[in-house]
Order: structure tokens, then C-alpha cells, then sequence
């Protein structure tokens, strides 16, 4: 039977062999994780953020452990995208998963002109928008949290892109995410992923001090999945059903059950994140279990779980 | 150990324990076992190196035993890993043991109190880069505050094994005799000035003892002890090198007595991280660029956490 179970998706018309990624952050350029996994048993792969310039990244303390989560604000601290062109585009060019690259800048000249220089890379098979990130003071959430600038950035990126699927990250802290979603997808994004980071903050008693060095931080982890998997049911039944837009969901999977629930709620494809960090091969045992939860339940396709979430409860 | 010898290769391994041994109030003795790939990769271990811990299983210690400034804390489920360097490794036959001390600090250091042997445990490592020994050095010191004592133990056991013509001494400083994370014989000799730990005296090497408090050994910071001694030592600086693991203020004025004397210097830096694998840019350690006023972000888990002291931009 586990043979006759097909667990690949197609993803804004890219082919995955199953649905489960690496979320950007947690995975680095992917040769960090090849002491710990086969990255190309993976259906896709986000890069950490790349930004037109290298970027020191925030002070430290950057993390803090929280009750089933942590928070981060590492500030965008990556190599710029010359070297990352030079240095890292080698690396992933071998990989057979989709890779996608995430971009972020402050400024939407930024974003395009990242873009526009990945947009000829074979390597690549898509871009992930970072609108979301919640640690940098220029950028990132304040575009993902207003919607003319949602649609600005989307769209002015979206020119450049050419073939390549461009992917939109959504920030969870907002009025109302589909509104968001909406707009994005408007613009010209070909996939949603969704959630990023909570901004969130810790308090250290005896000094009366954040304990982050940049104050707040990005909340992720178990913590943060309930919300998650919500908010994913949302867009899709507000946003991405009707208009056949894929969704990568994530937040705080660990485990292969975790990823079942995002696809139930109408995740097409999900990313394991802060699980890296603790269990670095742990994507490897998500894709295994998908393959056998949909032997236990006579799935044949993996396809026909997506927003299969039954919503009547009057049985 | 020296440059050029080879790095083992990290890996996610299981381990046994088979040892947990209180040796102070607060401090442990961790004892584990790797068989296999794992016992292969943590034979090469260099000293300073370190592995990353997963406790989250462990359970809590009973209510009662819970110091009460943990209270709070004490239930906080853990999610990451915990970053530890080692005290002692020894392979035997086909196996390698290797001993961690740790200090119970927070709700993830508290349930670690429980693993008993029989057990077993998921580590990643060995990860970093551990201390080096540079060319032509006669004498190694080893300067240790709190818990850095730790990882220099095992160092001073590479030293006199591997380079005979090295003459080690080593320096061990916390704030009162109780906080040194030695096994219990302290109190014996706690008004001595000068005697030698078991802990470095059972590889011949030399140790000096200082407190804050003045209730063990040197009364006074292990960096004046330190000093102190330097200026009466007859050592040249070009064949002497300094290695030093601890709390950061301590490591700073390890630097500038380095750099005063135009000493060579290595210190062990420590960083909040999550991951240990150079993934998640937690542990950013600022260091400067040669030649430069520039300074940028090196990691601690990859970088590190040994860093030359005339690179480290501290913190404190």
C-alpha cells in the first residue's frame, strides 16, 4: 500500500516530491543541514533572507527560550546577495528539491533589485517575500502590515520576476490576514506562506530590561502553532480556495502530525522551522509520517487532504 | 588538538548515561556513554569543543528539592538544546566516555539532575573549534572562572599528554570556596593559600586557587591572583600562551593582561544559542576585522567558541 501512496503536490505549478520544506531561517543555505539529512529528499527549500547588501544583523542577547517557543531577532544577518550569488547559488544549484530564495530589504528598490538579479538564477525555482519579519527597524513587517504597501512592493517585485514563482510571507499580527492575503495575491503573488514570527518580548525581573538585545523578537515554535493553523485555515477559505493559490504553512510543526493538520486546515505544502534548530533531521521523520498517516486513512494522494478540514459539526 | 590535527565530524548521536554524580551543591558530574559512529566522532574531541543536549525529556526532580529561586522556572517545558563543553573524554575499548559538569541554573539543567544511568540521551556535536596549541610554546595558563573549569581540565589532560615539553599551570577563581565546581575536599584546605586541585593535580599540574570572598585560596579576583603571579613569573611571553574559559567581565581582563604582556591568548566565549550548527545566528560573538576599525559578527557555535583574545570586541 505505502507504494501506491502518492505524497507529491504541485505547488503554484512547481512539481514537489512531497509537500514538506525547510522555512527560511532555520535551514540556513542548506549545506549546514547535510551533516543531519539528505536536503534533497525535501519537496522545496527557503534560504535564509538575502538582502541587496551584507548585513551585520542585531546585537546579542538575539534569542530567548520561552515556554514551548523562543523568540528571535537576529536582524536579517546574512552575507548580501553578491556573495550569496557566488558562494551559495553553487550549493543549492545541486539540489533537486525547489529552492526558493527569501528576500527582504528596506526599501522596495531593495526588494526588486534582489529580485531582478535572482530572477535569471536556474538554481531557483522561486522567491519568497520577507514582508513579515518583525525584527528590523526599516522593512519587513511595516510593508506586510499595510496594505498599499503590501501591494506596492508585491507588484513592483512581480515585474521583475519573470518565470520564477514568487511567494509571498505573511506577518500573523494583523487586523485581519486575508485582507492581506487578498491584496498580495492582487499584486501578483503566486503562493502564500504563512505564519511568520509573532512580535513578542521578554522581561528580564531583576535588571527590568528586555532580555533581547533589540527589546522584542520574533515569537515561534509549538507556542504559535494552534494560531497558525487557524490563520491558514482563514486564507484559504477566505483567499486561496477560490483562486487556487497554494499556501506553505508553518508554525511550530514538529512532527509529521503537526504538518497534517496545516494540510487539513488547507496548507498545499508546510515548512518545519524552529524544529531545525532542536532536531535538524527532523523533516526527514514529517515526510516519512505523512506517507503513513495516508496509508492509515486510504489516502492514495496527499492532494485530496489539502483543506479537507470537515467543518460540520452537527454529526 | 594542535592545528593539525583533524576536526571530528559532527553528527546527531545517542548516548548512555551512566553517571550523574552531585559533586557540590549545585554542581554535576555527567557521565556518557557513545558506542559506534558516536564513539568515532567524540574520540577526537578537542578540548573547548562542545555538544548540544536534548533534556526536555528528563523529568523534574521532586518539589521539594527544587531550590527555591528555581521555583518559578522550574516547570517551564524546554524546547531547545543545551550547549555544554567537556570536562574529560577517554575511549575504551570501542567506546568513548565522555564527562560534562554542569551547574543547575534553570528548568532544563534541574531535570538533568534525574538522568541516571540507564538512560539514554540525543546530543548533537562535537561541534566548533576547541583551543589550539600555536608552535614553540613552553608554557600553557589556564585561566578559569566558575564553571570554565570544566573544559580547562580537560585541556590541562591534552597538554601534559600530548606536548611533555609544555609546563602547565592553572588558575581557578569564583566568588566563595562553595561556588568552585570542584569535588568536596576544598573545605579541608580552604584557608590555604596555595595548594593544587586533585582535579589538575592528577595530570602534574600546578594550580592556584582564588574567591572573592577570600573564604578559599587568593582572596580576591582569579584575574589579580592571575597577575599577581604573572609579575613574579620569570615565563617569556613569545613561548607562553594563555587560555582562558568563564564569565566575560573575567575573560575581558584575561585580555588586556594578555595584551599587556604581549601574550598569546585563547578565551572560550559563551552565547545564547539554539540550534549549535551555525544555523540559527543566535550566538553572534562581535570580533574585529585585521587591519581595520571595522568589526563584524563571527558565530560562537562555529566560529568558536574558541576565539584569539586580540579578535574579541567583549561585551563587558
Amino acid at each position: 500500500m505505502e507504494e501506491k501512496v502518492d505524497i507529491s503536490v504541485e505547488f503554484a505549478g512547481l512539481k514537489l516530491a512531497n509537500p514538506v520544506f525547510t522555512a527560511s531561517g532555520t535551514c540556513g543555505y542548506a549545506d549546514e543541514l547535510s551533516d543531519f539529512m539528505d536536503v534533497n529528499s525535501l519537496g522545496g527549500f527557503v534560504t535564509k533572507s538575502i538582502t541587496l547588501r551584507p548585513r551585520k544583523g542585531n546585537a546579542t542577547p538575539r534569542i530567548v527560550e520561552t515556554d514551548s517557543g523562543m523568540l528571535n531577532a537576529i536582524g536579517w544577518a546574512n552575507i548580501g546577495l553578491d556573495a550569496f550569488v557566488e558562494e551559495k547559488l553553487p550549493v543549492l544549484e545541486k539540489l533537486s528539491c525547489a529552492v526558493f530564495v527569501n528576500i527582504a530589504g528596506e526599501t522596495i528598490d531593495e526588494y526588486v533589485a534582489v529580485a531582478e538579479r535572482l530572477s535569471g538564477e536556474q538554481a531557483i525555482a522561486g522567491l519568497e517575500l520577507n514582508i513579515s519579519c518583525p525584527n528590523v527597524e526599516l522593512g519587513g513587517i511595516s510593508f506586510g502590515t499595510d496594505p498599499s504597501q503590501v501591494s506596492e512592493v508585491t507588484s513592483a517585485v512581480k515585474k521583475v520576476v519573470g518565470e520564477k514563482v514568487l511567494m509571498v510571507k505573511l506577518a500573523p499580527a494583523v487586523t485581519d490576514v486575508s485582507v492581506i492575503a487578498q491584496v498580495a495575491v492582487d499584486a501578483g503573488a503566486d503562493a502564500l506562506s504563512l505564519i511568520n514570527t509573532f512580535t513578542a518580548m521578554v522581561v528580564d525581573i531583576e535588571t527590568r530590561k528586555p532580555v533581547l538585545a533589540n527589546k522584542t523578537g520574533g515569537l515561534s515554535g509549538p507556542a504559535i502553532k494552534p494560531i497558525a493553523v487557524h490563520l491558514v485555515n482563514k486564507v484559504y477559505n477566505e483567499v486561496a480556495k477560490s483562486l487556487g493559490i497554494p499556501i506553505l504553512g508553518m508554525g511550530g510543526i514538529r512532527t509529521a502530525s503537526d504538518a497534517i493538520e496545516f494540510i487539513i486546515a488547507g496548507a498545499s505544502a508546510v515548512a518545519v522551522g524552529t524544529a531545525n534548530f532542536i532536531e535538524p533531521g527532523c523533516a526527514v521523520k514529517i515526510i516519512d509520517g505523512i506517507k503513513k498517516y495516508c496509508v492509515r486513512k486510504n489516502i492514495s494522494n496527499v492532494k485530496d487532504l489539502v483543506g479537507s478540514l470537515d467543518q460540520d459539526l452537527t454529526e | 588538538m594542535s592545528e593539525k590535527s583533524s576536526t571530528a565530524k559532527r553528527g546527531a548521536y545517542l548516548a548512555a548515561i551512566c553517571a550523574n554524580k552531585q559533586i557540590g551543591e549545585r554542581f554535576y558530574r555527567l557521565g556518557l556513554e557513545f558506542s559506534g559512529a558516536g564513539a568515532e566522532a567524540f574520540a577526537k574531541v578537542q578540548a573547548g569543543q562542545f555538544a548540544q543536549l536534548d533534556v526536555s525529556g528528563a523529568a523534574l526532580p521532586p518539589a521539594e528539592t527544587i531550590p527555591e529561586e528555581l521555583a518559578d522556572v522550574a516547570g517551564r517545558k524546554v524546547l531547545l538544546r543545551r550547549p555544554f563543553s567537556f570536562v574529560d573524554v577517554t575511549t575504551k575499548d570501542d567506546r568513548t566516555l565522555v564527562d560534562i559538569l554542569y551547574c543547575v541554573v534553570g528548568p532544563a539543567t534541574l531535570r538533568m539532575t534525574t538522568l541516571a544511568a540507564g538512560d539514554s540521551v540525543s546530543i548533537i556535536g562535537p561541534l566548533g573549534n576547541g583551543f589550539r596549541v600555536p608552535e614553540g610554546k613552553k608554557t600553557a595558563l589556564l585561566v578559569a572562572g566558575g564553571m570554565g573549569a570544566g573544559p580547562l581540565q580537560h585541556l590541562a589532560k591534552i597538554l601534559t599528554a600530548d606536548f611533555p615539553g609544555i609546563e602547565v599551570i592553572a588558575f581557578a577563581g569564583a566568588k566563595t570556596a562553595e561556588e568552585l565546581p570542584f569535588e568536596r575536599q576544598l573545605d579541608k584546605i580552604a584557608q590555604q593559600l596555595e595548594f593544587s586541585l586533585p582535579e589538575f593535580a592528577k595530570y602534574g599540574v600546578q594550580s592556584l586557587v582564588a574567591t572573592d570572598d577570600g573564604s578559599a585560596g587568593f582572596a580576591g579576583p582569579v584575574t589579580d591572583c592571575f597577575s599577581e603571579w604573572l609579575g613574579k613569573s620569570d615565563s617569556a611571553g613569545e613561548s607562553t600562551v594563555i587560555y582562558s574559559c568563564g564569565p566575560e567581565q573575567m575573560l575581558t581582563r584575561v585580555a588586556e593582561i594578555a595584551k599587556a604582556r604581549n601574550i598569546d591568548c585563547q578565551v572560550s566565549m559563551e552565547r545564547r544559542m539554539a540550534c549549535g550548527i551555525g544555523i540559527c545566528q543566535s550566538c553572534a560573538v562581535e570580533c574585529r576585522v585585521a587591519e581595520s576599525n571595522e568589526t563584524i559578527y563571527k558565530l560562537c557555535c562555529e566560529d568558536g567558541p574558541v576565539f584569539d583574545s586580540k579578535e574579541v570586541v567583549f561585551s563587558s
